[in-house]
């Protein structure tokens, strides 16, 4: 076991009240020229690992926008080991624009040397916990800081999983000091495709380790008999998942909350939008930023 | 890598599933899948669509005058099959797609297309350079200290986006005629001529141009790590009227030399550091 960094979360920089947008570059120009009142922006890390033109211009926004890097290809549930080449660049990266927040996800997408580009499900037994925790423990000593850990959104279960997803998020947190990053929209989707109470996994999450919340948009797919939710991040937030999302206020309180876009990105104005609708929803929940924990 | 464990039942698992995924055997891991009301197969099948979608959308974003050369759809056909082939062993998305260029040239279905694979090299160099840093430069009054007996030594590091490439084909022309916006559908005459290109950063843009033999040569030779005395008598071999002092002063003038060491002299052991960013 290395030694832990202390804060949990990360929060050696003052956590924004306002919402924030995940930020792609086909938006990038226009943030820099027009600075919208967003409250932070969310970046995929290993979309700046260039350290070319778009890293410089994410250098240029950190001086005028809180910043959190957002990982998805760590691969922190491999069994074969976590890439310490892509990790250095991780550190170099998270070094020079000094994020707010670092996130990366409970699941794997490294076999043998292929990455499958995919937030892969992992199952929840103890040698998942042990490989998890093992692995987080080595970013953390790694960048230094505490880093959060997303509940990703699944399409299957295994057979042999017998923790609950949010109890074995909840015992990795109590293990390695991370925090946790709460995707509501992952929950719904998940909660659906796999016919789980999503209040019942809100209520398992431990609300000190929540550092973060994600909002996005998901699709449908009829698959045989059955309708299968895509998170594709294509489209403005369900209803349920506001709905779920005040749930998750209620049990949480005020957290830092980012509306992510990615497939038929939408004109900027459509994701600011989201983002507002964030605030209001929150500040109908939450109007004291205080923390607010359900008994 | 990180630690590598033994063999256990996750390591078997994802073994498992990520055959399944690349669309080799599942009939092995289907078994450790809940269906839930649907195949197990089926659901495995989500996740492998996802693999090829997005790495398909990965490659026509690097290779956009590509795909628009062989039309979408047929684009999309080939992407498939390399994917097969050629499954991403980077995770950074970017730097995925270095062999299409060589699959597209000898891909059967694209024989007729036979400036194709260069095409694709050109954009494959440009993704590249997109994605390289850019160091603090030096002039060559950096060099005022040296001994003018060392000169021939001197190897320069060069911008990490600097990229040439030499065609036989016109595919600059066919570049910006097919690039993504243009609405140019001119004939372009294969039998022209060919190019020699240098693709770099400029300023936050990636811009290519054509250069002339000999510079062209005097570039490649010090990009590939020559010395100045091997990388002038390259050029003057190619051109031997080529202005190699103008050459060189066109080097710092642009901006491209980012340091330099001077290679061993003859009988000398190593390298003597100089100065590097």
């Amino acid at each position: 076991m290395t030694e832990r960094p202390s804060a949990v979360p990360s929060a050696m920089q003052p956590m924004p009240v306002k919402a924030g947008i995940g930020l792609r570059a086909p938006h990038m120009a226009e943030v820099s020229a027009r600075q919208p009142a967003v409250g932070w922006l969310e970046v995929h890390a290993e979309n700046y690992m260039g350290f070319g033109p778009a890293f410089r211009a994410l250098e240029r926004l950190r001086g005028d926008y809180p910043l959190s890097l957002h990982g998805v290809g760590l691969s922190l549930g491999a069994a074969g080991g976590i890439d310490d080449g892509h990790l250095a660049r991780l550190k170099r990266l998270a070094d020079s624009l000094d994020p707010f927040l670092v996130s990366e996800h409970l699941a794997w997408c490294d076999t043998g040397g292929v990455y499958l580009n995919d937030l892969m499900p992992l199952p929840c037994t103890e040698e998942s916990l042990d490989v998890m925790a093992g692995h987080v423990d080595i970013v953390q000593s790694r960048l230094g800081r505490c880093i959060l850990v997303e509940n990703p959104s699944a399409y299957l279960r295994y057979r042999h999983s017998p923790i609950p997803e949010a109890e074995f998020l909840a015992a990795l947190a109590a293990r390695t000091g991370c925090g946790l990053l709460c995707d509501v929209n992952n929950i719904y989707v998940s909660s659906r495709n796999l016919d789980f109470d999503p209040l019942a996994y809100l209520a398992a999450l431990p609300p000190a380790a929540i550092g973060e919340i994600h909002l996005a948009g998901h699709a449908a797919n009829v698959v045989g008999d059955h309708t299968i939710l895509i998170d594709d991040h294509g489209s403005a937030v369900s209803n349920e998942v506001w709905a779920l999302q005040g749930d998750a206020l209620r049990r949480f309180g005020r957290r830092p909350t980012l509306v992510e876009w990615d497939s038929q990105l939408p004109a900027l104005d459509i994701l600011l939008a989201e983002a507002a609708k964030a605030d209001a929803v929150c500040a109908t929940l939450c109007p004291e930023n205080d923390d607010v924990q359900a008994a | 890598m990180s630690r590598p464990r033994n063999p256990s039942q996750l390591h078997d698992l994802q073994c498992g599933v990520g055959q399944a995924v690349l669309g080799h055997d599942e009939e092995s891991i289907v078994a450790a899948i809940m269906g839930d009301g649907l195949d197990p197969a089926q659901r495995l099948n989500i996740y492998r669509n996802h693999y090829n979608a997005s790495l398909g959308e990965a490659l026509k974003a690097t290779f956009p005058v590509v795909c628009r050369v062989l039309d979408p759809r047929f684009f999309a056909y080939a992407a498939s099959e390399f994917i097969k082939i050629s499954p991403p062993r980077q995770v950074c998305l970017f730097e995925y797609g270095e062999e299409f260029p060589d699959f597209l040239a000898a891909f059967p279905p694209c024989a007729h297309l036979s400036y194709i694979g260069d095409v694709a090299r050109l954009e494959w160099l440009i993704s590249g350079a997109l994605h390289s840093p850019a160091f603090p430069v030096i002039g060559s009054k950096d060099l005022a200290h040296l001994d003018a007996a060392d000169y021939p030594q001197l190897v320069f590091a060069l911008q990490p986006s600097l990229r040439l490439i030499e065609s036989r084909w016109p595919i600059d022309r066919i570049w910006h005629q097919n690039k993504p916006g243009s609405e140019s559908d001119g004939m372009i005459d294969l039998d022209a001529g060919g190019c020699r290109l240098e693709i770099r950063q400029l300023g936050e843009d990636v811009v290519f141009r054509s250069l002339e033999p000999g510079e062209f040569v005097l570039r490649s030779e010090l990009a590939k790590g020559r010395n100045l005395d091997t990388a002038v008598a390259a050029a003057l071999v190619c051109d031997p009227l080529y202005d190699t002092a103008h050459g060189l002063r066109r080097l710092f003038a642009d901006g491209l030399v980012t340091g330099f060491t001077l290679a061993p002299k003859p009988g000398e052991a190593e390298s003597v550091p100089a100065k590097q960013p």
